[in-house]
C-alpha cells in the first residue's frame, strides 16, 4: 500500500520535473529566437510599426501645419475621404492604371524573355538591351518622356502631324493622361521584369525540352506545357511586385502631370503626398495611407490564397 | 562565411562612427571653426573672431539662382564677420515642408525665403521672430521700400518677414507674330476682348500658330480677380479677420472661366496643362503668341526667343477697370531660437539685400522687380531699360496699381489647396467641359477648403 502511495507521488514529481525542464528548454529557446530576431524586430518597429502606429493616429485628428495634432475629429476624416469625389476619382484611376500596366508589363516582358532565353550569337547584347531600362532612374525617364510628351515639340506629336492626325494631348487630355503615365511606367517596369522572367527561364532544367523534344512535341507546345508551369513561381512573384508597385506609383506622376488634367493621374499615394505636404492635411492623408494599406494588404491576401494554387513548385 | 560576416559588422560599426562625428560637425559650433579655418587660409586677418555663420534656405532655381549666389557671394566678400551659406532646398512647397520637419532644432535654417502664401502658416507656426522687433530695436526705416510691398507684407503695420524677390504676372507675346497679323506690336491687347480680337487674327494669319495661352495655375486665376477688383476670401481677403469663404462674386469669378472658353471654342486656345516650362517652350517655338507668367521670367524668355519679345500689362474685362495687380514672390523669414549673434548677422544680410546697388543687380539679372525704388536709378538699371524695355512693364504694372485689399492679397493657409482646386477647374473648361459645371464645382470645394483649414485650427 505504502509503496503504491509512493509510486503514485513518484510520477507526478517526476513529472512535474520533467515539465520543467521542458519549460526550461522553451524559454531558452524562445530567448535565443527573439536574440536573433531583435536586430529586424528593431528596424522594423522603429521604420515600420512605429510609422504605421502614428499614421493609424493621426487619422483620426485634425492637424496644424507642422504636423501637430489639433482637433480629435474620431472616423470624420474617412468618411469624409469615402464622400470626396476628388478621392474616390483617384481610387479609380489608380484600379485602372495597375489594369493598364501590370498585365502589359508582363506579357512584354514575358515576350522579350522568351526570345532572349534562345541560345543565339550576341543574345547577351540583346539582353542588356532588354534590361537597360532597369539601370534608368524614375526621374531620368519621366523628364525624357516629358520631352516626347511635348504638345508642340514632342517627337510624338510631330509623328502623329506627319500621319496628317490631330496633336494629342498627351499629359494635357484628360482621356489621354492616365494612358500616357501608363506607357511611360509600362516602359521603364520592363527592365526588371525581364530580368526576372529570364532568371526564371534560365533555370527550366534543360532534359525537360530534350525529352520533349524526342517526345517530338512542338515549340507552343512545349512553351504551354513546360516553360509556363515551371516559370510559374516567378511569375507569381512578378505579378506580386507589379501590382504593388503600381499601387505605389509616385515619382513619373509628380514630374509628368502632378495629378492633373483635372485629377485624371491623382493616384493614391500622389494624392496623399498632396494632401499632408501641399496641403498640410496630415490627418486626411494619413486615412488615405491606411486605407492603401489595408487595400495592398487584401490583394496581396487574394494572390496568395487563389493565385497561388496554379503555382507549380519544383 | 563568418569572415564576411565579422568584416560586415566592422563595416557597420566605422559607418556609426562616421555618422557619430557627422553629427558633431554639424553641431553650430564645430561648423564655426571649420568656416574660420577655411577662411583664415583665405585672408589672414588681423580680426581673431570666428565668421558668424548664417544658414540662408532658398527656393531661387536656374537665373535666380545664380543671381542670388553672385549677391551671396559679395556680401561675404564685402565684409569679415558674417559667412552666409546659401542653400538651395527646392521649390518653395519643398522647402517649406523641410522646413516645418526640422522647425525648432539646431538644424533649422538662420533665414528661410517662403513664398508669399505661406505667409500665414508661417506666422502661425510660432517658430519665427518678426522682424519688426528688429526694426524696432534698431529704429531701421522701412519706408524707402516700395509701397505695394510694404502694404503686403505688413499685418496692421508689424513687418513679419523681410520682402525680398518680388514679381507680377504680366503677358509676354511675339512681336513678330502681331506684325505678320496686321496688329500693332506696340499697342498689344488691354482686355480680355482684346486678346480674344488679337487671337483670332494670329490664327487667321499663321494657322500653325495659337493665339494665347493661359496656364492652369491658381496664382495666375488670383491675379486675374484682383485685376478686376475682386477678391479672393471674404473679410477682405483675410485681412480684416479670418476667412469663412470665398470673397469674389459670381460675376467675377465666372468671367475667366467664359473668356477661356470662348478661346477654347474659337480653337485660339493652346492647352499646356498645368506645366508652365512647357508654355515657354512653346512660346519659342513660336507655337503660340502670347502667354500670361510671373515677370520674374521675363529675363529668361527675353534672352532665347529667336524673336522679338513684348511684355504687356496683365489683361481685364472690358466692364471693369483695371484694378492692379497682387505682389507675387516670396519674402524672407528670420527663424526664432538662434544665438543672438547669429539673428544680428542674419539681420544685417538681410538689410543689405535690401540696398539699391543689390536690388538693381536683382532685377536686372532676373525680371523680379526692384523692392526699393531707388535701384531703379541705378546707373545698371538706366542702362538694362534702355536696352531691353520689357523689364520696365513690371515696375509699372506694379506702380500703377490701386492700393486695395483686392491688390493687397489674400492671406489663408488654405491657398495651396485652393490653388490646386481652381487648376482643376480651368482644366476642365480647357479639355471641353461646361462652365457652369467647372465652376459651381470649384466654389463648393474652395468653400469646404476654408471650413476644413478653420476646423483645423479648433476654431
Amino acid at each position: 500500500m505504502s509503496m503504491n502511495s509512493s509510486v503514485i507521488q513518484q510520477i507526478p514529481t517526476s513529472q512535474i520535473e520533467f515539465e520543467r525542464a521542458i519549460k526550461k528548454q522553451r524559454v531558452k529557446n524562445f530567448s535565443k529566437g527573439i536574440l536573433f530576431l531583435s536586430p529586424s524586430i528593431v528596424l522594423f518597429s522603429v521604420f515600420l510599426f512605429y510609422p504605421l502606429a502614428r499614421t493609424i493616429y493621426l487619422s483620426f485628428y485634425l492637424t496644424d501645419a507642422t504636423g501637430v495634432t489639433t482637433v480629435f475629429v474620431g472616423w470624420q476624416n474617412y468618411v469624409t475621404m469615402f464622400t470626396s469625389p476628388i478621392f474616390l476619382q483617384s481610387m479609380k484611376s489608380t484600379f485602372l492604371f495597375v489594369l493598364y500596366t501590370v498585365p502589359i508589363t508582363i506579357i512584354i516582358s514575358l515576350f522579350l524573355a522568351v526570345i532572349a532565353n534562345e541560345k543565339l550569337k550576341g543574345i547577351g547584347f540583346f539582353r542588356t538591351i532588354y534590361s537597360s531600362t532597369m539601370g534608368i532612374s524614375v526621374a531620368a525617364a519621366s523628364v525624357f518622356w516629358l520631352y516626347l510628351f511635348h504638345p508642340s515639340i514632342g517627337p510624338l506629336n510631330l509623328l502623329v502631324k506627319a500621319f496628317g492626325a490631330n496633336e494629342i494631348g498627351w499629359l494635357t487630355n484628360p482621356s489621354w493622361a492616365l494612358l500616357s503615365i501608363s506607357i511611360t511606367t509600362i516602359w521603364m517596369n520592363i527592365g526588371f521584369t525581364f530580368l526576372i522572367l529570364l532568371g526564371g527561364l534560365q533555370s527550366i532544367d534543360s532534359s525537360l525540352y530534350e525529352s520533349a523534344d524526342i517526345d517530338g512535341a512542338g515549340y507552343f507546345y512545349q512553351l504551354r506545357r513546360i516553360t509556363i508551369p515551371m516559370l510559374s513561381p516567378t511569375l507569381f512573384f512578378v505579378v506580386t511586385v507589379a501590382i504593388i508597385n503600381a499601387f505605389q506609383t509616385f515619382g513619373q506622376i509628380d514630374i509628368l502631370t502632378q495629378g492633373g488634367p483635372v485629377n485624371s493621374t491623382n493616384l493614391v499615394v500622389y494624392s496623399i503626398y498632396r494632401e499632408a505636404f501641399v496641403n498640410y492635411k496630415f490627418g486626411s492623408a494619413s486615412a488615405q495611407a491606411v486605407l492603401l494599406f489595408i487595400v495592398i494588404l487584401l490583394m496581396t491576401f487574394l494572390q496568395f490564397k487563389f493565385g497561388e494554387r496554379k503555382v507549380h513548385y519544383q | 562565411m563568418k569572415k564576411i560576416l565579422a568584416i560586415f559588422m566592422l563595416g557597420f560599426v566605422l559607418f556609426l562612427a562616421a555618422c557619430g562625428t557627422d553629427g558633431d560637425a554639424s553641431d553650430p559650433k564645430g561648423e564655426k571653426t571649420a568656416s574660420a579655418d577655411a577662411e583664415s587660409t583665405s585672408d589672414q586677418s588681423e580680426n581673431t573672431d570666428e565668421k558668424q555663420v548664417v544658414t540662408f534656405w532658398h527656393s531661387m532655381g536656374g537665373a535666380g539662382q545664380e543671381a542670388l549666389n553672385a549677391i551671396v557671394d559679395s556680401y561675404n566678400n564685402s565684409q569679415d564677420k558674417v559667412q552666409v551659406n546659401a542653400e538651395y532646398q527646392g521649390s518653395y512647397d519643398e522647402a517649406l515642408t523641410k522646413f516645418n520637419s526640422v522647425a525648432g532644432t539646431d538644424s533649422s535654417p538662420t533665414i528661410i525665403q517662403t513664398f508669399e502664401i505661406g505667409t500665414m502658416s508661417m506666422i502661425n507656426s510660432g517658430t519665427i521672430l518678426p522682424i519688426q522687433e528688429l526694426i524696432d530695436a534698431e529704429g531701421y526705416d522701412m519706408s524707402g521700400l516700395e509701397e505695394n510691398i510694404i502694404n503686403y507684407y505688413s499685418l496692421d503695420g508689424t513687418f513679419y518677414s523681410m520682402p525680398f524677390n518680388s514679381s507680377t504676372p504680366v503677358m509676354y507675346y511675339n512681336k513678330d507674330a502681331f506684325k505678320a497679323a496686321n496688329l500693332d506690336p506696340e499697342t498689344p491687347p488691354e482686355t480680355f476682348e482684346e486678346v480674344e480680337e488679337a487671337s483670332q487674327a494670329i490664327v487667321k494669319a499663321n494657322p500653325d500658330m495659337k493665339g494665347f495661352a493661359l496656364q492652369a495655375y491658381g496664382w495666375l486665376y488670383e491675379q486675374l480677380l484682383a485685376n478686376q477688383g475682386a477678391l479672393l476670401l471674404n473679410n477682405d481677403n483675410g485681412r480684416t479677420d479670418t476667412p469663412t469663404e470665398i470673397g469674389w462674386t459670381e460675376e467675377e469669378g465666372k468671367s475667366i472661366f467664359e473668356w477661356v472658353k470662348r478661346m477654347v471654342d474659337d480653337e485660339t486656345f493652346a492647352n499646356y496643362g498645368t506645366n508652365g516650362d512647357n508654355m515657354v517652350a512653346g512660346f519659342l517655338a513660336g507655337d503660340v503668341a502670347m502667354f500670361l507668367q510671373s515677370s520674374a521670367s521675363s529675363r529668361e524668355v527675353i534672352d532665347n526667343a529667336p524673336f522679338e519679345v513684348g511684355i504687356a500689362f496683365l489683361p481685364h474685362p472690358e466692364a471693369k477697370k483695371r484694378e492692379g495687380v497682387v505682389i507675387g514672390g516670396a519674402s524672407l523669414w528670420m527663424i526664432d531660437g538662434k544665438p543672438e549673434e547669429e539673428t544680428k548677422a542674419a539681420w544685417d544680410f538681410m538689410k543689405y539685400l535690401q540696398t539699391p546697388e543689390i536690388q538693381a543687380e536683382w532685377h536686372v539679372g532676373t525680371g523680379y522687380f526692384a523692392i526699393n525704388p531707388a535701384a531703379y536709378d541705378e546707373e545698371l538699371v538706366v542702362e538694362a531699360h534702355e536696352e531691353m524695355p520689357q523689364l520696365k512693364v513690371t515696375v509699372d504694372q506694379l506702380q500703377a496699381t490701386t492700393s486695395s485689399f483686392a491688390t493687397q492679397g489674400a492671406l489663408m493657409d488654405m491657398i495651396p489647396e485652393g490653388r490646386k482646386i481652381i487648376e482643376t477647374a480651368l482644366e476642365m473648361v480647357y479639355n471641353g467641359g461646361e462652365v457652369d459645371d467647372a465652376y459651381r464645382t470649384a466654389v463648393e470645394q474652395f468653400n469646404t477648403a476654408i471650413e476644413q483649414a478653420n476646423a483645423a485650427r479648433g476654431n
